[in-house]
């Protein structure tokens, strides 16, 4: 629902003139597609979870910065997997 | 009469809203009674492996593999948001010039600025998942957050997903720090003095016929170039 939600407020904000980056769990991938957003990362992590595990300032880090960076790359709608492993600090 | 046992349906549905609610399992809602069985078969398969092996990412990778196929569309499923195409901003300015808002769904707020749903003051993590129903019945609001905010007075509730991480690292779903750190690296030009959150479990129609519209709005009377949007 959250990602429907967003989809809705993205594509909002695209038709107000402002360029948007999303990133998407992989499980809710499918919404990405049904609702044509124009710029999103897409993550391995879990739900509630979409830049990465807690602590690791690493891997969000290069998620937020990864997903941005479509905003000077993508010339037309653009989807990016970044499908590297949840891994928990600690674990 | 003694109650009837509760069957395996009932349990696996336990977890959504249930006796057992458990927003990181209440996926097996969606899942089969044979699809449920195996993915907890599987589960405890994958446990007994770690005590020979310690292998506990195994069991991570396994949980988010079944989760996406819990959520993945049947072929047949009515789907009500689908679109031919999507609009596309074409950027006015490189990352680097522009100034970037962020917003997401995850139901971060100030907290001496809670929206207080349903004239609930301090609303508790539960009862808003005991209310989920309700709110998807009305529509969203926004929550500002100043980006200046001291860590200790941000707040997080959310009826529809397990806010425990986002509670204890808001940058897994909210990432202030992450911006702050890019602006200060020159990646991004200027960081909106504020960011927006709000719950996205609420009445989809209204959100996007009305609530979304204006949000947007907003946004373009701000001048802000670049949203970073993280739904959760």
């Amino acid at each position: 629902m959250c990602h429907v939600s967003v989809g809705h407020v993205g594509r909002a904000i695209e038709e107000a003139g402002i360029a948007t980056t999303a990133v998407y769990v992989r499980a809710f991938g499918h919404v990405v597609d049904e609702m044509k957003l124009p710029r999103v990362l897409i993550t391995n992590h879990p739900m509630g979870r979409p830049l990465g595990p807690v602590g690791d300032r690493q891997r969000q880090r290069a998620v937020v910065a990864s997903a941005l960076s479509l905003i000077d790359s993508a010339t037309e709608p653009t989807v990016v997997d970044d499908l590297g492993p949840f891994r928990p600090v600690g674990g | 009469m003694a109650d009837a046992p509760e069957t395996f349906e009932e349990f696996r549905k336990s977890f959504s809203y249930g006796e057992r609610s458990d927003l990181d399992f209440k996926f097996m809602k969606s899942l089969s009674d044979d699809e449920a069985a195996q993915f907890l078969a599987g589960l405890l398969a994958h446990v007994g492996d770690a005590y020979d092996h310690a292998r506990l990412t195994d069991i991570i990778d396994y949980v988010i593999d079944w989760q996406a196929r819990a959520y993945a569309p049947a072929p047949d499923a009515k789907r009500t948001w689908v679109y031919e195409e999507g609009p596309f901003a074409t950027p006015a300015k490189p990352l680097a010039d522009s100034r970037v808002a962020l917003l997401t769904s995850s139901g971060h707020f100030v907290h001496d600025d809670d929206p207080e749903p349903f004239g609930v003051v301090g609303m508790t993590q539960q009862e808003a998942e005991e209310r989920i129903s309700e709110f998807l019945k009305v529509p969203p609001e926004l929550s500002r957050v100043p980006v200046s905010f001291a860590p200790g007075e941000l707040r997080v509730r959310h009826g529809g997903y397990d806010v425990t991480s986002a509670a204890l690292d808001h940058n897994v779903a909210f990432p202030l720090d992450h911006l702050h750190d890019l602006q200060a690296d020159g990646v991004i030009g200027e960081l909106h003095d504020e960011a927006f959150s709000f719950m996205g479990a609420a009445a989809q129609m209204r959100l996007q016929k009305e609530t979304a519209p204006e949000w947007a709005k907003m946004l373009r009377d701000a001048e802000v170039d670049v949203v970073l949007l993280v739904p959760v």
